[in-house]
């Protein structure tokens, strides 16, 4: 193996052992959060509402549940162990070491994604004690899963680096992040909205995501998965050539 | 013989405070060099210049002749650093915390391990090889710190005030543990509080003041810069001083409680013929007590006021 390699694994297995040796921390939450979901969306409420686009209601809302959680851990993940590793200034001990600039941003990326989609292997399970999860694109699945995870790992990294305090890690998650994931048709499908709020909620990246892991499970879209993944890997590599130059040029790293 | 660390004409801004103003100098491989300075000096910002914590504002720097900007990856693979502050990840236990840093520096996980409880080991805390830093006694956290610093092996090892806030005890042992380093070859940047300490260990040491270098040089040297005091003490008190012929060698001569002091740059020259020339004058003399300027001493009146950089010192 070459020193390379060694300096990024090792990052990605301290990143991945600091969230793998709190479950409390970051499995058992989207375990309990997405059991009420399921309970309360897909049983109490679904059973009323009946069929969409040919599933149950609560079929219709897993991928969208599954999106929601993966994106929201990776993004969580990278923001919360570069910030916290700056306002402890425990960061250092890394930025001082040789391991290359694209190096550090790798392996933030990766360890984000992995609990991504761990998160999203856990909403699945739950999803399982409600209903049977289909499969229809089992490629497409893991390709959206993948593009997803990496890029809000990338756009965590971002927030780590630009957060100076835990507040802004509140705002990015709770008033962004969150109110773009559920005007994302989650929930509902984008035929029930009147036209022009269809029309706007095609500016929201959230909707491609939700349709595109909607497509790999349940075979169901509104918008072309093909388009939508390539918008997504391209939105991907930007993000994560925005992270390499942050780094490389020390912001929120520095002096 | 290669230079470890080679600085020229190093500046840093912070918006309009000049942390470093031209800085100068060059720090021979295998030394132990000390970098001396009051608070605000300059010496973190020269430290971290270094190991790629705060990016310089002009000049040049290379640790081993390289560059550490262009060159970045080269020059940290050299350098341990001890920093002042307690920066160590929370998360995990001292031994793994040391894994990573070795890994970082592209060492295997299996002698990763083993490097980690060497330097462990050898920084005498061992048996707390899985607690986390938190649990530590102030003490064993600067052992630890010191401990990072040793697991890749470095060449250039820089201590950020390695002794600040220890016991005697400890202070003693971190001196013999980097002396041992030092003569094994490995070049050491000291930066202290402690002047007593660089006076001990330095074979160099360079006064930094108001960003600007005021001097380098042997602590010996420096020394031999400052005023020594002379004492006599006489049979029978004296109430003025005697008529002594000086040649150029004493700076000040006075009485105090009946006693002559003298004040001479080289006390050492100056009292044999002091002695004589007392003794064929006919006073009795009961005792004398030369006693020599301070490294200390030096350093107070070299950066009182910032005067030794406005008077044009310079490396």
């Amino acid at each position: 193996m070459s020193r390379r390699s060694v300096q990024l694994k090792t990052l990605v297995h301290r990143e991945i052992l600091r969230f793998v040796r709190r479950p409390y921390n970051t499995f058992l939450p989207p375990i309990i959060t997405n059991t009420l979901y399921f309970a309360v969306f897909g049983v109490i409420l679904g059973n009323r509402i009946g069929a969409i686009a040919g599933v149950s209601y609560i079929q219709f809302v897993l991928p969208g549940l599954v999106v929601l959680g993966a994106i929201s851990d990776a993004f969580e993940n990278a923001s919360f162990s570069i910030f916290h590793g700056r306002w402890n200034n425990y960061i250092d001990a890394v930025i001082v070491t040789p391991m290359s600039n694209f190096n550090m941003v790798a392996s933030y990326a990766i360890a984000s994604a992995t609990r991504g989609i761990l998160t999203a292997a856990l909403i699945v399970g739950v999803g399982l004690v409600f209903t049977s999860v289909p499969l229809s694109h089992p490629l497409y699945l893991v390709a959206f899963i993948l593009v997803i995870t990496t890029l809000f790992g990338g756009l965590g990294i971002i927030g780590g680096l630009w957060a100076d305090d835990f507040d802004y890690l509140t705002v990015m998650n709770q008033f962004i992040l969150r109110p773009l994931v559920f005007f994302g048709a989650v929930f509902y499908s984008l035929e029930v909205l009147p036209p022009l709020w269809r029309d706007i909620s095609l500016l929201n990246p959230m909707v491609y995501m939700v349709n595109g892991v909607r497509y790999g499970m349940i075979g169901v879209t509104e918008i072309d998965p093909n388009v939508s993944l390539v918008v997504l890997t391209a939105a991907t590599v930007v993000v994560l050539f925005v992270d390499f130059l942050l780094f490389r040029r020390g912001f929120g790293l520095t002096e | 013989m290669e230079a470890a660390i080679e600085i020229d004409d190093l500046r840093k801004r912070y918006g309009d405070v000049t942390a470093l103003d031209g800085v100068s100098l060059s720090v021979p491989e295998g030394s132990f060099f000390g970098l001396l300075g009051p608070n605000g000096a300059g010496k973190t910002t020269f430290i971290n210049i270094l190991v790629g914590l705060v990016r310089k504002s002009g000049g040049e720097a290379r640790v081993f002749g390289h560059d550490v900007e262009t060159e970045y990856r080269e020059a940290r693979d050299r350098i341990g650093l001890a920093p002042q502050e307690f920066n160590v990840d929370r998360f995990f236990p001292i031994r793994e915390v040391l894994e990573h840093k070795a890994g970082y520096h592209g060492i295997p996980a299996d002698e990763a391990r083993e490097r980690a409880d060497a330097a462990l080991k050898q920084v005498g805390i061992y048996e707390k090889r899985d607690t986390r830093f938190d649990w530590l006694s102030g003490g064993m956290k600067r052992r630890f710190l010191i401990a990072r610093a040793l697991v890749t092996d470095p060449d250039l090892l820089i201590l950020d005030e390695p002794t600040a806030g220890v016991d005697v005890q400890l202070r003693h042992d971190l001196w013999e543990l980097i002396t041992e380093l030092n003569e094994g070859g490995t070049t050491i940047l000291l930066t202290t509080h402690y002047i007593e300490e660089a006076e001990r260990l330095c074979d160099e040491v360079a006064i930094l003041d108001q960003g600007q270098v005021a001097t380098v040089s042997t602590p010996d040297e420096l020394m031999d810069r400052g005023t020594d005091r002379i004492t006599v003490t006489f049979r029978d008190p004296i109430r003025s001083p005697p008529d002594i012929a000086t040649n150029g060698q004493v700076d000040a001569v006075g009485v105090e409680d009946g006693r002559l002091v003298i004040s001479a740059s080289r006390g050492g020259l100056v009292a044999p013929d002091l002695v004589r020339e007392l003794d064929a004058a006919g006073y009795e003399i009961v005792d004398l007590d030369v006693s020599r300027t301070s490294l200390e001493e030096v350093f107070v009146e070299m950066t009182r006021n910032g005067s030794s950089v406005a008077d044009g010192g310079e490396a």
